[in-house]
């Protein structure tokens, strides 16, 4: 499979990519009717697990709600997370630049990320108010330091003799980094951005846990307080389509700009 | 029609405030204590019929949420007005330093109570020594330690236990007692066991009441900007006595902000909101009435359960002059 | 080695040291009342009193933290190795995991509360949750990695899929599981602590929950500074053995 597809690019991967949908589709249907029928078979109680179609019709009761939500939360974690991605990235290239910034700064990045944010719902909305960007800032808070790891990695494993190599050629430390350094870079931080693009999720979700009326996090804070469990299912599932897309999208994206190393 | 509306709110601000309400509208918020729900309904209707615009007030009315305190955020200036936990709340930000003042007091008796199953074990307050007795530690324990002491129960004698979101734990037999507001967790117990299964303790039965849902200020405004105060407590007042008059709608205003909530239980939760609100001192004084007994008590209690360190100013704390200065037809329903 | 850790140990205490000073002299400086910045002095002098209080708290969430912290890795890193070695079902895996971990964990909390109950259990399981998907998705990134010209080679030697992976695969995808365990060490006390300001018995989350009703601004700040050592301690420790296994590898 993976031969065939590094042979011949065009065909066979247009076919192994509707494979792969195919597959997936599947998965969703299984899983969806293994949902509905074992709640039925073994008769779940509701407040534990209620049917899908239970949950889908609460949705399409009132899809504005959702649809409202769902594209409120997912501009701010777009926002969050390019701004995480970017930063993330620059600050792997100026710790590797310059050894003492990040032996001063690194730890207390770590230390930031030990902050648990939901602590400080006050502060968020006394610095940056009830708007859209103090959501986008708590994605950006909790995606940029994974970027900075892995790509602080990515950027550490370029081979020494390589760089040795464009620089006897006069290569500028500027082409060195952009033709060599960050390019090799990239898988590694695709790892990480991948892995941000659920966090940033994470942030917009909690970010909306500080006063807001529109969000996937109020939908579910809502559902969970007044214990309504079809509710919740109903904003998990919405975020749930939300994650995956966006996960996708990430994945697409690393396919696309990423086609060395990975033997899938 | 909706600008026949606005004219005449206009015009009815011009006539009632003066010249004052005539001028650029000043800008306000007000934070709520949680989530757009029935229990807020009387604000968002006067927002909604544009009371607060009348009064000369752009106001903002912002959510609130889980680790979110409307006593922070009034002090900092985040937010000008604020309907924060309730008289412990008020009383504890005091005891820390806060600037914050009560101008009206929501609900009037204990808006929550002890409930269990009616074949089970617990008939009486005496039969909690030694059952499992869920509480939230935000106010609460405070009540049930102190009908417990009414009637001369330790508190280690029960075993009280933090309370979890989901009622589930009491309804699956779990847990003995559990604690309940009336609008909201009283509501789901009873549509998953009926109502006649269960038996409720009220704290009044023992003497004890627990004002919550207190409306809140910063002492600048109050100090600085009175008229904005004044006309604050005239609209949401106006807004709560349409509420109350038609339910149905008030729910459909809530409704229209947060679309996903169910319909029964929030009609079901104005109904008991209105109960809360209208009992007691509001009776005779009208909605956000504020009882300087019931509120000495509810000093005392806390002083001695070290909730907060020393005797609180309740003169100061709690500021009816704001509400006095209105007219009894604005206060009445 | 042993002079370059050092710098790099003095450099990390100036960058803290700097930054405590900047955060006493603001707070200070601007004399900031508690709610909005507590003094560090004050946060630290908090720290101290209620040492007692705040250690068995921490105790707490650390044992939430390493218990789901360990069965999520041992889940991750698992899942990710079967796959390799069953080719097949990857595609089936992979989707369901990816869709059930592009939930946020957070989003989980409701149900997992409803299910688990406020006390450790869930904790345990939402931390495992949030640490088996990061080292899933670390390992099976490390496992891909290898270079197919070795693959190939390694099989016309005959080498079946085991020894392929323990061979080849694994050692290769060590760094990437070993940064994931690192970075998984803070995101699992963080998970703890969130989930129990949702509902617990105990713990850091519940200590600062408490602390923001009671208006107590200098606990919530001593809390969290408590949890931010115990999470440098954890990352600390994972970070020496990453390096003394690393080490070992390239010798």
């Amino acid at each position: 499979m993976s031969l065939v597809a590094a042979a011949a690019p065009a065909g066979p991967r247009a076919a192994g990519f509707a494979r792969r949908i195919g597959v997936r589709l599947a998965t969703l249907l299984a899983v969806a009717f293994a949902w509905e029928g074992l709640v039925l078979l073994l008769g779940i109680r509701p407040f534990y697990l209620p049917r899908l179609s239970a949950v889908l019709a609460a949705i399409l009761a009132t899809p504005g709600a959702y649809a409202s939500g769902f594209l409120r939360t997912l501009t701010e974690t777009l926002i969050g997370f390019v701004a995480g991605g970017a930063f993330g990235v620059a600050v792997a290239v100026a710790f590797l630049r310059l050894r003492t910034l990040r032996e001063m700064v690194f730890p207390l990045f770590v230390v930031s990320q030990t902050i648990p944010v939901i602590a400080f719902g006050a502060l968020v909305v006394l610095w940056f108010g009830n708007t859209l960007m103090a959501k986008a800032v708590i994605a950006f808070y909790l995606t940029f330091f994974p970027v900075t790891v892995n790509a602080l990695i990515g950027l550490e494993a370029v081979d020494p003799r390589q760089i040795a190599l464009m620089r006897s050629f006069g290569a500028s430390p500027r082409q060195i980094l952009l033709r060599l350094q960050l390019p090799s870079a990239l898988p590694q931080t695709f790892v990480a951005l991948r892995l941000a693009a659920s966090l940033s999720l994470v942030g917009a979700i909690v970010g909306e846990w500080f006063g807001d009326t529109t969000g996937l996090g109020v939908l579910l804070l809502q559902a969970m307080y007044t214990e309504n469990v079809v509710a919740i299912w109903a904003a998990l599932l919405v975020s749930a389509f939300l994650g995956t897309g966006f996960y996708a999208a990430v994945a697409f994206v690393e396919r696309r700009l990423v086609f060395w190393g990975a033997e899938q | 029609m909706l600008k026949r509306r606005h004219l005449l709110a206009a015009l009815a601000a011009v006539m009632l405030a003066g010249p004052a309400a005539a001028a650029e509208p000043v800008k306000a918020s007000l934070r709520l204590k949680w989530l757009p729900q029935a229990q807020f309904a009387g604000f968002y209707v006067a927002a909604q019929k544009g009371y607060y615009q009348a009064e000369g007030i752009d106001l903002t009315i912002n959510p609130g949420g889980p680790n979110l305190l409307a006593e922070n955020l009034v002090a900092t200036g985040a937010d000008t007005f604020g309907l924060s936990g309730g008289s412990d709340s008020l009383l504890a930000a005091r005891d820390k330093g806060l600037p914050v003042v009560c101008i009206g007091v929501s609900h009037q008796v204990t808006p929550f109570v002890f409930v269990t199953r009616k074949d089970g074990p617990v008939k009486t307050l005496h039969d909690f020594k030694g059952r499992t007795v869920t509480t939230w530690f935000t106010g609460a324990n405070h009540v049930l330690n102190a009908i417990l002491a009414k009637e001369g129960i330790k508190p280690d004698e029960v075993k009280i236990q933090p309370q979890q979101v989901s009622v589930t734990p009491f309804v699956d037999g779990a847990v003995d007692v559990a604690t309940a507001t009336y609008y909201n967790e009283l509501y789901a117990i009873q549509s998953r066991m009926g109502k006649d299964q269960l038996r409720t303790f009220v704290a009044e039965d023992y003497g004890v009441t627990f004002p919550r849902d207190t409306l809140i200020v910063s002492q600048t405004t109050l100090k600085e900007k009175p008229d904005l105060v004044k006309g604050f407590l005239r609209a949401s007042i106006r807004g709560w006595r349409d509420a109350f008059a038609d339910p149905k709608g008030a729910v459909d205003t809530v409704m229209a902000i947060a679309p996903t909530l169910d319909r029964a239980h929030q009609e079901f939760m104005l109904a008991e909101v209105k109960r809360l609100m209208t009992a007691g001192p509001a009776k005779e004084k009208g909605l956000f009435a504020i009882d300087p007994a019931a509120l000495a008590k509810v000093h005392d209690l806390l002083l001695q359960a070290k909730v907060i360190g020393k005797p609180v100013d309740l003169t100061s704390a709690f500021d009816s002059r704001p509400l006095d200065a209105l007219s009894s037809a604005d206060r009445q329903l | 080695m042993t002079a370059q850790t050092s710098r790099a140990v003095q450099r990390g205490i100036l960058g803290a040291l700097l930054l405590i000073g900047l955060w006493e002299g603001i707070a200070r400086g601007l004399s900031l009342p508690a709610y909005i910045l507590p003094a560090m002095s004050d946060v630290l002098l908090g720290v101290w009193s209620k040492r007692t209080m705040l250690g068995e708290a921490a105790a707490y969430t650390l044992a939430e933290a390493l218990l789901g912290y360990v069965l999520g890795a041992l889940a991750g890193i698992g899942l990710a190795v079967a796959l390799t070695l069953l080719p097949q079902i990857r595609g089936f895996v992979v989707t369901a995991v990816t869709a059930v971990n592009s939930v946020p964990v957070v989003a989980y909390s409701p149900l997992i509360l409803l299910w688990c109950g406020i006390g450790l259990a869930s904790k345990v399981v939402m931390v495992a949750l949030a640490v088996s998907f990061t080292l899933f998705l670390s390992t099976l990134a490390g496992l891909d990695r290898v270079d197919r010209r070795s693959i190939d080679l390694m099989r016309s030697f005959g080498a079946g899929r085991l020894a392929l992976l323990w061979r080849l695969r694994l050692p290769t995808a060590l760094p990437l599981i070993l940064a994931g365990l690192r970075v998984s060490t803070v995101r699992s006390i963080i998970v703890a602590i969130v989930t129990e300001m949702l509902g617990a018995y105990g713990g850091l989350g519940w200590v600062i929950y408490q602390a923001v009703l009671q208006i107590d601004f200098v606990q919530v700040w001593s809390a969290i500074v408590v949890a931010s050592a115990a999470s440098l301690l954890f990352f600390g420790l994972v970070g020496l053995a990453e390096r003394r296994l690393l080490f070992w590898k390239a010798s």
